[in-house]
């Protein structure tokens, strides 16, 4: 069974033909310059290219990265293989192995292992574990200390830096809306899911891009935190960064090439380990986690970076970031000059499907919604297409729930439903404190000493990204009955 | 023996003929096919069916089914270029009012529920969807299925309730209905038994017996036991009762269980179309049926077979080679 979103289950299945069999990278041709074009032969010991002396020289198998497939508009779910690969907990094992063996040589080789924990998958374990929050992410990084990371870090900070981005990006886009009267602008759409960003780039292409935020999600923004200003920090030595996610579809997100730097050769994010996959790790080495010792969050983007006991938050709103409540507020107070306004949801034809009025006079100022799972994207699409969409901003994600009920969260355990754990954790994240945004002190200072105050080049540059159609590639094979 | 009288074919040069659809006060069959149009026949003053309304541009590749809602104000066709089409004649003509997009690739059937306020549709992305008709010709997606592991191949509603049955090149057929509390329809019921490809599923006029046609070559009744198997022993449950094996040479494509008579006819790549008639002393649990009629209907596969919702006997199907035929049955 695939632990992709359900969006992304759906993307161009097969049921004929193998993906190896349509696959449009399955043999690599070492192109002469003098040939005119090639002949290839496929035998049963593999492909050969045929030379005008016919002669045959075997052609070499090309290894597929989850980068190809990304790029392609074919298979999707048969990616997984490679992911499984790339991506997996095997790997990230034989990383903390490989660069403890370095240290042990005091080689100059070995990295910098950084973990950042989100809040979802932490919640996840807590309820798994029956720990407090706070405890399963001091036990937590007692346990990848051991496993031989040098830091484990909060990722609320990407969280916030997301936040804030975001809530600009929506006052420039409504601002260049009611101004320019720029098409396209509104409604801005949560660009943290990279279920809905892959799902949208490869079936909706020019329709649905333009309105996705271009602020970058919270797993790339810590990427950049931490291959940009962290490694700054510590020298410039290299970082080999783990992040704790709550679904699958950020392994794909991690392996976008628009998160890969040159400079470093490196990837923002090099291994992506979620809920489900660290309870395997967990119950494979015979691990309770209530067991272990309690360890400390690094905070190595501040100057004195010392050792804390983690102190977790949440953003109010929803379990996926808190995206519609945090923006929706800022905008009340920003372009209408409305201060703590009061969010009430009505929901729209089912639970996942919530929207959110701020009026004056009658008169509608700002239309928000939150819309979770592929049915609901579904409807949220099509009346984009066709122009029908009132909607300011909308928070999408791909999972129905949201990121509390990620893909890849810990399933739930005897006689428990899912939705009594969703229910649970949901209790957990409203339970956090919630401290503002804009008021976060380590925030002004990244804005300060690495992002060149807000609104700068620096911050569109490294907090922002873009979005790629993928034409369909017409394929003989694709023409069936 | 009874047999299958041609009354008429119908024949429109349009090429592969892949379904056909009774309007549901008979009046009217609507037909379609590889050329991408839709076509509606009624029957003129003396008797005879023409082709009146041609319907096209609304479809880019192939119209694998036409289905006429309840009202038979609507027609809805599903087509290999991922959509489904909705037409009504609101303004005096038929017109393509809507297109419900989704599906990732083909789609292979189209249904409404008996109260026509659902839509369902199929593909070969494996998926089930289904549609809420609202007000203003919109059609919001509700659920989005994905319980089968192949191509669905066709989708059909309950004739009294808001029960959907699906059946699929994984093998199987699926039961699913409105769960109020999950906001969503579900799969509640799977019912195994056919060894390959299940292309096609009728449900009888009381909805509580299912019949099904495989690539494996047999007919399979499903009786629904609402307290369980065997009765009184629990939740509600589908049984196989009865397997009609021996009858088709080869692929059986579809099948058509008609409401007033309670025949059942079958469309198979051996060219034929069969009836079916239940035994008078058939029991319940196990019933019998006897092969009644054997046609060669048409010089290539037989694609579909559609019973007359309102004409007892009377029968359409359509083939490869490109021709609707009307039969009647005659004892």
């Amino acid at each position: 069974m695939s632990r992709f979103s359900g969006t992304l289950q759906l993307t161009d299945l097969d049921d004929f033909i193998n993906p190896s069999q349509e696959c449009i990278k399955p043999v690599k041709i070492e192109k002469t310059t003098n040939s005119t074009g090639s002949k290839i032969t496929i035998r049963e010991d593999g492909y050969f290219q045929i030379a005008d002396d016919g002669s045959s020289q075997k052609l070499q198998k090309v290894e597929i990265t989850l980068a190809d497939c990304l790029a392609c508009s074919g298979c999707i779910t048969s990616a997984e293989s490679v992911l499984v690969t790339q991506q997996s907990q095997e790997e990230l094992l034989r990383v903390f192995q490989e660069n403890d063996k370095l240290k042990s040589i005091n080689s100059p080789e070995a990295k910098v292992i950084i973990v950042s924990i989100s809040i979802q998958p932490l919640l996840s374990l807590s309820v798994r574990y029956q720990l407090t929050p706070n405890e399963c992410a001091s036990k937590l990084a007692h346990y990848f200390k051991r496993l031989g990371a040098d830091m484990v870090v909060d990722m609320s900070v990407a969280d916030d830096l997301a936040i804030l981005e975001s809530q600009r990006e929506f006052i420039r886009r409504f601002r260049s809306r009611e101004n320019d009267g720029v098409k396209n602008a509104l409604p801005m759409l949560a660009s943290s899911c990279p279920g809905f960003v892959c799902y949208a780039e490869k079936t909706h292409g020019s329709y649905i891009l333009p309105y996705i935020a271009t602020t970058k999600s919270p797993q790339q923004i810590m990427g950049s935190l931490i291959k940009e200003y962290v490694r700054n920090n510590l020298g410039n030595r290299q970082i080999y960064h783990v992040t704790v996610m709550p679904c699958y579809d950020k392994k794909l997100e991690a392996t976008r090439e628009d998160f890969y730097s040159k400079e470093t050769d490196s990837k923002d994010v090099d291994c992506v380990i979620t809920a489900i996959e660290l309870e395997q790790m967990l119950s494979r080495e015979g691990i309770e986690l209530n067991s272990l010792d309690n360890g400390t969050f690094h905070q190595p983007w501040v100057s004195n970076d010392s050792e804390v006991s983690p102190d977790l938050a949440g953003n109010s709103g929803s379990g996926s970031g808190g995206y519609s409540d945090q923006i929706f507020k800022y905008a009340a107070r920003e372009l209408f000059g409305r201060d703590n306004v009061n969010l009430e949801y009505k929901s729209i034809r089912n639970p996942d499907f919530r929207e959110v009025l701020l009026e004056s006079n009658g008169e509608v100022l700002l239309r928000f919604a939150i819309v979770n799972g592929f049915r609901n994207i579904q409807n949220l699409v099509q009346k984009l297409k066709r122009g029908k969409s009132q909607y300011d901003y909308v928070e999408v994600m791909a999972c129905p729930s949201g990121c509390l009920n990620g893909g890849a969260q810990i399933r739930p355990g005897d006689g428990k439903s899912v939705k009594e754990l969703i229910t649970e954790i949901e209790g957990l994240y409203e339970s956090l404190s919630s401290p503002l945004p804009e008021e976060n002190k380590i925030i002004k200072h990244l804005y300060d000493h690495w992002l060149g105050g807000q609104d700068s080049d620096k911050c569109s540059k490294i907090l922002h990204t873009q979005y790629h159609e993928i034409e369909k590639i017409p394929n003989a094979l694709n023409i069936k009955w | 023996m009874g047999k299958l009288e041609l009354i008429q074919a119908l024949n429109s040069d349009t090429g592969r003929v892949w379904n056909v659809g009774w309007h549901p006060k008979g009046a009217a069959l609507a037909s379609c096919g590889e050329d991408k149009s839709i076509r509606i026949w009624t029957k003129d003053l003396r008797g005879k069916w023409t082709n009146k309304i041609v319907l096209t541009d609304g479809h880019k590749r192939t119209i694998r089914q036409v289905s006429w809602s309840p009202s038979g104000n609507y027609l809805a066709s599903a087509s290999f270029d991922a959509t489904t089409c909705i037409w009504d004649r609101k303004s005096g003509e038929f017109e393509c009012n809507a297109t419900l997009e989704g599906h990732d690739n083909e789609v292979k059937s189209v249904a409404w529920s008996s109260n026509g306020l659902f839509l369902a549709t199929c593909s070969r992305d494996k998926s089930v969807w289904i549609w809420e008709v609202n007000d203003e010709d919109e059609y919001d997606c509700t659920s989005v299925i994905n319980s089968h592991t192949q191509d669905v191949k066709k989708v059909t509603f309950h004739p009294t309730e808001n029960i959907l049955a699906s059946c699929s090149y994984d093998d199987t057929i699926k039961l699913y209905k409105d769960e109020p509390s999950e906001f969503e329809w579900i799969c509640y019921e799977t019912l195994t038994g056919h060894s390959s490809t299940v292309w096609s599923i009728a449900f009888d006029s009381t909805g509580s017996r299912l019949a099904s046609c495989s690539d494996d070559g047999t007919v399979k009744i499903w009786k629904e036991y609402p307290s369980g198997f065997p009765p009184g022993n629990g939740a509600p449950t589908w049984k196989c009762v009865c397997t009609l094996d021996g009858y088709h040479e080869r692929t059986i494509y579809d099948i058509s269980w008609c409401r007033l008579t309670g025949l059942i006819a079958t469309a198979s790549g051996d060219d034929c179309v069969r009836v079916f008639k239940e035994d008078a002393n058939s029991d319940p649990d196990q019933p019998t049926f006897s092969l009644v009629a054997t046609e060669k209907a048409h010089s290539q596969d037989v694609n579909c077979v559609a019973w007359s919702p309102e004409v007892p006997g009377l029968l359409a199907s359509c083939s490869d080679d490109g021709e609707i035929k009307l039969w009647e049955f005659k004892k």
